[in-house]
């Protein structure tokens, strides 16, 4: 039976595959009653007990935006979630590859919004890094953190620079070995075994892009390219080939 | 079929890797000029084996220290794992294409240095190949194979087969700076030192997030701190140097200002932390 957010304790979640779906999922297994919309139809598939909605409740007690790929909709589903909101609920917004700061300037309840390194994937470690934005208000950073200990993760609280820390980290490694793949100097198998043996690296850096989405890895670059300036950020053009093919799947339409 | 390993060096690469070869079951000689050194690496081999699993004096006895330069050319792979100094790899490997047998193959252990270069030091540089090893080289089962320009085939696939058969996993390259591992390994340091020089997050904080929401067994911080900070940033100039200066290998001042106070991590018993 579909929960609601009319409930103490309920959730929405706007934004893309598959991040809306692995935080669905651990809410839903926290407990809490989940509303989701995706992006762009028909999106992801909804997890057991979610429910679909068309726009953000009055009567969610958090908001999450996980949308990485795309910056107008980003834009676009944060000023219809600030618009929509009750001026108490906390925003969480995915800021991997676009600083809180910078979304702060899109939606006049600034002080509620507050950034999730947000990837793929990574909602399966036990901690989650969150930033604030400039001004945001202290029980809003309680809120979120409240929120991420009632689905089980203890919390970091970084600096809100572009790509966060871990994103940042595992983008680039990703990257290089997207660089190292496209100039053949070691079959990607063997890229991959490397790492891990000789780092103890717990996956690959070719197979962690590949879960964590190709789409995502290239926007967290272009977003540390974009505030920098710095070449060193620059997309390795195998991982930008691979980015623009599956660009087509972020948005929901078939490969 | 190779029966004899050759080990040119017997510091801590060296006495590893002869460890392991006779362990494997080959004959090993293990060369070194110093005395002094090649009884430290016997007596270091000796104790390792008595932990270990296997026969250790049957295996002890497979390993023979040698200080003439000439008993390896009873060798049919030779591993140089002397200093990793090209001048002193020059020195090697002239010495070695004097003596080393016909159709034996000569691989280097070097992890920074061109493997082309070695080769060209050679009247054989087909038979010349890049065989990495990691430490410590009993434990750590990657080894890279590098592939230089002139090396031929048949030599990578008589290394490759020798790494498998020392219970090493094998991975191929080709002789590009910093081959697989120290080049792309470089921006899991190279980023976490800039996160720290923007006050994103302090070491604890990188480290913890690294370890609790990547599933990294250590973070970039405690990893420098194991290795050698100086160690570390050698490796990083070292591969920034190679690409002509690409910016995505610049070392960072953080790690340079640390070198030059000596703090180079758990040796010194100070790094990013206080270790002791």
């Amino acid at each position: 039976m579909a929960r609601r957010t009319g409930r103490p304790g309920g959730v929405f979640i706007a934004g893309e595959s598959p991040l809306v779906e692995e935080y669905a999922a651990a809410c839903i297994a926290a407990g809490m009653t989940v509303e989701v919309r995706f992006n762009s139809a028909p999106g992801g598939r909804l997890p057991a007990g979610a429910r679909r909605a068309l726009g953000a409740r009055r009567d969610a007690r958090i908001a999450l935006e996980l949308t990485n790929t795309s910056g107008e909709a980003k834009r676009k589903n944060l000023r219809a979630m600030d618009r929509a909101l009750p001026e108490g609920t906390p925003l969480l917004s995915a800021s991997a590859a676009i600083t809180v700061a910078e979304q702060s300037g899109w939606i006049a309840g600034w002080h509620r919004l507050v950034g999730i390194a947000a990837l793929p994937t990574l909602l399966g470690g036990s901690l989650v890094e969150l930033a604030g934005a400039p001004s945001v208000a202290p029980v809003v950073i309680a809120a979120a953190r409240e929120f991420f200990r009632a689905i089980g993760k203890e919390v970091a609280i970084v600096g809100d620079t572009p790509g966060m820390v871990l994103p940042r980290i595992l983008c680039m490694l990703v990257n290089e070995a997207h660089f190292a793949l496209g100039e053949r100097i070691a079959p990607g198998d063997d890229i991959d075994t490397a790492m891990k043996l000789g780092t103890n690296y717990p996956r690959g850096p070719l197979e962690w892009g590949a879960a964590i989405g190709y789409g995502h890895v290239r926007a967290v670059l272009e977003g540390l390219q974009r505030s920098t300036g710095e070449e060193r950020y620059r997309t390795a053009p195998l991982l930008a080939r691979r980015g623009n093919a599956f660009s087509h799947n972020v948005e929901g339409m078939p490969l | 079929m190779t029966t004899t390993v050759g080990i040119v060096g017997a510091g801590t690469m060296g006495s590893g890797i002869a460890r392991v070869a006779a362990e494997a079951g080959f004959e090993v000689i293990l060369y070194d000029l110093s005395a002094g050194a090649l009884t430290r690496a016997m007596t270091m081999i000796a104790d390792g084996l008595r932990k270990g699993p296997g026969e250790a004096a049957e295996t002890f006895s497979h390993i023979r220290p040698r200080r003439d330069l000439a008993d390896i050319g009873a060798a049919d792979i030779v591993i140089e794992a002397a200093f990793e100094d090209m001048a002193v790899k020059r020195e090697v490997f002239r010495a070695l294409d004097r003596v080393v047998a016909p159709g034996a193959v000569m691989a280097t252990n070097t992890s920074s240095l061109s493997v082309t270069a070695i080769g060209a030091l050679t009247r054989r540089p087909e038979s010349v190949v890049g065989m990495h090893f990691f430490n410590p080289a009993h434990r750590m089962r990657l080894v890279e194979i590098v592939r230089g320009s002139r090396t031929s085939e048949a030599t990578v696939e008589r290394v490759r087969t020798l790494a498998g058969a020392m219970g090493k996993t094998p991975v191929l390259c080709t002789d590009t700076p910093g081959f697989i591992v120290n080049r792309v390994a470089r921006p899991f340091y190279g980023e976490a030192l800039r996160l720290l020089g923007e006050g994103a997050a302090s070491v604890e904080e990188i480290d913890r997030i690294v370890r609790l929401s990547g599933g990294f067994r250590m973070g970039p911080f405690e990893l420098m701190d194991l290795v050698g900070i100086d160690v570390n940033f050698a490796v990083t100039q070292s591969v920034y140097e190679q690409f002509f200066h690409e910016p995505r290998f610049r070392p960072h001042p953080i790690q340079r200002r640390m070198v030059e106070a000596g703090t180079l991590g758990r040796k010194t018993g100070r790094g990013f932390y206080r270790h002791g």
